[in-house]
């Protein structure tokens, strides 16, 4: 299987090809039964929440029609402002840092060398453990007295750390573990970049007499430049989702220095029980993301890139 | 000249090394630092300075975790669950990614895109009430249909990949010879994507059985999967850190072995179809 | 013996107090000639979902008793506060929770529950002669703790199991190594946690929970020494007065200076463990945890601990008291069954063993009166002393509102604001701003 994502192809199809449409007509019957169920379990819940949004609706209460009163309380609200400008740093930082330190694990990984299938496979488990689980190990590994992550600091001579004990630490801290769980994701999607480089411009190079820094700037990098946008995509749109290990790690604290819209939605819906403001937020949340993706899309289409 | 050659060689393998052992240290320490705990009595594992090696290694908190609590009725909710979702995942995702990669429908692909992208948490509202006016909150039911969100999506990312790979020659040729495009689907495309579908349901079953909230809300009691039955039943629990360890690792055993077998397949539906569940 | 005849008697003195806390009517049974039967429900099985704390470790280590009895198998599971409410909410709301029988707590809960009438009212089947066992001796539970439980219509919905104080507790080897008392007013806490504090030990004067919600209890604590509420018998709110000044200034101060780095995400679980390892000298929380520090796989301090009455305020000595309450889902099909259980759990045994092994206080007034349960309990007679003088001044410890959940948040981060460094007036005028619309527009409804 190439490393192609599915996205190329989607972007390159946006146009009607018309070849042989005899075949082609009855297609759509295998998108059927996927049709009815995205309906019912995906399309029908945006417009459901969409809906809820106008509303004052209690769980198990009653519901009133409040027209846009949810929205204009949301963009009042200092807390939800905060909530952003959280997401943001978050996203900014959990995105360029996994970018960086991927790239350059594809880089070592790429290279042959002993115990390198067991090590990749060990570097890759962060990614696919259980989130929950690491955030509670996390969570014992931080605790400011007793942790072990302290322990290791005073071995090297820096003092103890307050971690997500800390405003001001939380979300470097968080980040932190993000890095940690999805720096292996950036790395497997520029290694399958790697693997498919042509050979022919480093041998012209090498003819050429250039080093492996100026390899690497001048060939490495632009052909492996469209693996990484599509590492950061990536990035951008899960680190702007993260919910499970902040939620178990600090659950938006101290305070409220660490809830992100992602918090600030969940405590409004399940523990306030205010459904339909916490729809509102999901509604101005889903219309961040989906157009920070398409923008990125349409950045991706832009930057030719076709293997 | 000869001789610096060689210490250059020498320094660059050393600083090679050193930069393996950078990047794979922190999850090593971190898995052994979990096992670690699993295995030591609670006054070691709350000891100032750490006690790093068991000794003597006790099995008292994979012990605790199986007494305390119904972890097998919550693994099996969990298969149930997970295993449900990626099956009906497959059984509509598989024709639809055929079916949009042959017709190649923008706009059907353009929504599972989207789809992707939303956080599962957004979806998790309107089917709470839905659910609450059906009586079904609660039920392995409701999950399985819940976590359908985390899986059709995948599955049918994968398989458009994987079929718009494939040429469509061999189908267009049976179809020729009088063959209905079920059977061309049915006999020819799918045996040859059969590497897709291992791929995305390996992936399902992964973001699929690694997800929470939805149990948590959910999930009630009879319905409660591994994940969110660690974080309720056992997480505040943190002056016990050897059971909550023990109860970590169990729950990532079978997608940590998933891992470790299937490690090529999960690289390359990785790098193709990238997005996590949310 | 002779302190033990002394500290004997003050309980049954304290125990003849209790009763004036609160009285409603009192529910009589009318029929003691019954034909009640533990058994009449065997073979049935019913869904228990509890609170996590040490009360309820002890109920599941028993469980097979209540089966023993009856014949009814019991699946219980204990899940922790915070996760438990979103639990009920969401369950209640749902319509067919999965549980049958609950704990419920009074100081957060009983509003909203009462208000979409959760739970069975529970007198019927008290003043039915078949339903319940001739020796429940309802009499014998604690009018306060009944007053608790019953809704303002005067439907008792749940029973009260469990009626927690707050004290303060404190180690004793680290106060004799410093050569200080244990402090006598609220201010003086500051003054005794001063001398404690010592960072290059990695041990501190004081700890309490700072985690945002789960701190707003220390702070009421603190409160009641000027002799005020959250709100004032008007309803309206006292947070930002002098008064609540005050309180903050000196909750700040303690957790500020005086305790633990990373208090500011403990709850009294991180509390504990800070406490229990010698890592702090005081600890100002509730009794519930007892049972911990004097066991020596858990408590390095087993044996050291002293368990201090909270010092008196500027103008009242008070105890935060935080009540729970058991009680059976309307939508169960079994309150047969789970009413069974709720005399079984709170039957004079099981209670009196609470207090024994200091897994909480009881509802109950008897444990308080048998010199056997002090002399069997594993916890020292002192723990026992500081219990009765906290009845005494004992004083609900969040204010009886419906949205009691923002009430904790909204305040809660403003306390950890406090923490992390900023001024006690402006946090608290803040949130009492945030807060006021909230509370009414609950009213309202």
């Amino acid at each position: 299987m190439t490393a192609v994502s599915p996205a190329a192809g989607l972007v390159e199809s946006d146009e009607p090809q018309a070849e042989s449409p005899d075949f082609k007509r009855n297609y759509w019957v295998f998108a059927v039964p996927a049709t009815v169920v995205i309906l019912a379990v995906i399309v029908f819940p945006w417009l459901f929440t969409v809906y809820m949004s106008f509303h004052i609706w209690e769980i198990g209460g009653g519901t009133t029609f409040v027209w846009l009163d949810n929205y204009r309380q949301l963009f009042a609200d200092q807390r939800f402002h905060e909530a952003l400008v959280h997401t943001l740093v978050f996203t900014l930082l959990a995105t360029l840092i996994p970018i960086v330190l991927g790239t350059l694990a594809a880089l070592v990984f790429h290279r042959e060398f002993r115990g390198r299938g067991i090590l990749r496979t060990i570097f890759v488990m962060p990614m696919m453990a259980t989130p929950v689980a690491i955030a509670l190990v996390w969570t014992m590994m931080f605790h400011p007295q007793l942790g072990v992550l302290n322990y290791l600091l005073s071995q090297v001579g820096i003092p103890p750390q307050a971690w997500v004990y800390s405003p001001s630490t939380v979300i470097p801290t968080l980040v932190l573990v993000e890095v940690w769980q999805w720096t292996p994701l950036v790395m497997l999607i520029v290694l399958g970049g790697l693997a498919g480089l042509p050979r022919e411009p480093y041998e012209s190079a090498l003819i050429d007499g250039a080093n492996s820094f100026q390899m690497f700037v001048h060939i490495t990098f632009p052909l492996l430049w469209p693996f990484i946008l599509v590492a950061l995509i990536i990035r951008v749109i899960d680190a702007l989702k993260v919910f499970d290990t902040i939620f178990v790690i600090s659950s938006g604290g101290p305070g409220t220095a660490s809830e992100t819209i992602n918090i600030f939605l969940y405590l409004q819906a399940f523990a306030y029980y205010n459904i339909g403001y916490a729809s509102a937020v999901v509604v101005v949340f889903f219309a961040v993301i989906v157009a920070i993706s398409l923008l990125m899309l349409h950045v991706r289409q832009k930057t030719k890139w076709n293997a | 000249m000869e001789g610096e050659s060689l210490v250059l060689k020498v320094l660059r393998k050393a600083a090679f090394a050193f930069a393996v052992f950078v990047l794979v240290s922190p999850a090593i320490l971190f898995f052994l630092w979990t096992i670690s705990l699993s295995f030591k009595s609670e006054i070691d594992n709350m000891a100032f300075p750490p006690v790093f090696v068991p000794s003597p290694p006790t099995l008292a908190n994979y012990e605790t975790v199986f007494s305390r609590n119904d972890f097998l009725g919550y693994f099996i909710n969990s298969v149930l669950v997970t295993g449900g979702a990626v099956l009906i995942g497959l059984l509509v995702g598989v024709p639809a990614g055929y079916g949009i990669a042959r017709s190649k429908s923008s706009r059907f692909a353009i929504v599972i895109l989207i789809a992707r992208m939303t956080p599962a948490l957004s979806y998790l509202i309107p089917l709470f009430i839905v659910f609450q006016l059906l009586g079904m909150v609660g039920t392995i039911g409701a999950l399985i249909v819940t976590h359908l969100v985390i899986t059709i999506p995948i599955i049918v990312w994968i398989m458009i990949g994987y079929f718009e790979s494939l040429p469509a020659e061999l189908e267009d040729a049976a179809m020729v010879d009088g063959c209905t495009t079920w059977q061309a689907f049915r006999h020819i495309a799918v045996p040859l994507a059969r590497p897709g579908i291992v791929i995305s349901s390996i992936l399902a079953f992964i973001f699929s059985w690694n997800n929470f909230i939805f149990s948590v809300v959910l999930g009630g009691k009879q319905a409660r999967t591994l994940p969110s039955a660690v974080y309720n039943v056992l997480s505040f629990e943190q002056v016990s850190w050897g059971p909550l360890a023990a109860a970590a690792l169990l729950v990532s055993l079978p997608v940590l072995l998933l891992t470790v077998f299937a490690q090529k397949q999960i690289v390359a539906g990785l790098s193709a179809g990238g997005l996590k569940d949310g | 013996m002779t302190t033990f005849r002394i500290s004997r008697r003050r309980l049954m003195q304290a125990a003849a107090i209790v009763p004036i806390l609160g009285a409603p009517a009192i529910v009589r049974r009318a029929n003691a000639q019954s034909s009640f039967d533990w058994k009449r429900y065997a073979g049935e099985k019913i869904d228990v979902a509890l609170t996590k704390t040490p009360r309820n470790d002890y109920f599941q280590s028993v469980e097979h008793e209540f089966t023993e009895l009856t014949g009814i198998e019991v699946s219980s599971e204990q899940i922790p506060e915070q996760q438990a409410r979103q639990k009920q909410v969401i369950e209640f709301a749902s319509g067919s929770p999965t549980f049958d029988v609950t704990n419920i707590s009074l100081a957060v809960m009983k509003r909203l529950a009462g208000k979409g009438q959760w739970l069975e009212d529970l007198r019927p089947m008290l003043d039915d002669p078949e339903q319940t066992a001739p020796d429940f001796d309802f009499a014998d539970i604690s009018r306060g703790g009944v007053a608790f439980s019953t809704q303002a219509d005067g439907r008792m919905d749940t029973l009260p199991c469990s009626l927690d104080y707050f004290l303060l507790y404190y180690n004793k080897e680290l106060f004799e190594q410093a050569g200080v008392e244990f402090p006598t007013s609220m201010d003086d806490i500051v003054q005794v946690a001063a001398k404690l504090t010592k960072p290059e030990n990695n041990v501190y004067g004081f700890v309490s929970r700072g985690l945002k919600n789960a701190n707003v209890p220390v702070w009421m604590n603190l409160l009641f020494g000027q002799d005020i509420d959250a709100l004032d018998a008007g309803g309206k709110l006292m947070t930002d007065t002098d008064e609540a000044i005050w309180a903050a200034n000196l909750y700040r101060t303690l957790n500020k200076d005086y305790a633990p780095p990373g208090t500011i995400g403990f709850n009294w679980s991180e509390c504990q463990t800070t406490f229990t390892q010698g890592y702090a000298a005081m600890w100002l929380d509730s009794t519930a945890w007892a049972r911990a520090m004097e066991d020596p796989a858990k408590s390095r301090i087993a044996g050291k601990v002293g368990y201090g009455v909270m010092p008196a305020g500027p103008k009242a000595s008070a105890s935060a008291i935080f009540a729970e309450g058991i009680g059976i889902a309307r939508g169960s099909k079994k309150k047969g069954p789970a009413w069974l259980y709720l005399q079984w759990y709170l039957n004079k045994k099981n209670q009196s063993m609470l207090v024994q092994t200091g897994a909480g206080s009881s509802a109950r007034i008897s444990p308080f009166k048998d010199p056997a349960v002090i002399e069997n309990s594993p916890l020292p007679r002192a723990y026992f002393d500081m219990l009765v003088k906290s009845i005494d001044i004992g004083r609900p410890g969040l204010p009886d509102i419906i949205p009691v959940t923002e009430f904790r948040d909204t305040f809660g981060v403003a306390l950890t604001n406090m923490i992390g460094g900023a001024e006690a007036a402006p946090e608290l005028k803040a949130a009492t701003e945030a807060f006021r619309p909230i509370l009414e527009k609950s009213e309202k409804a």
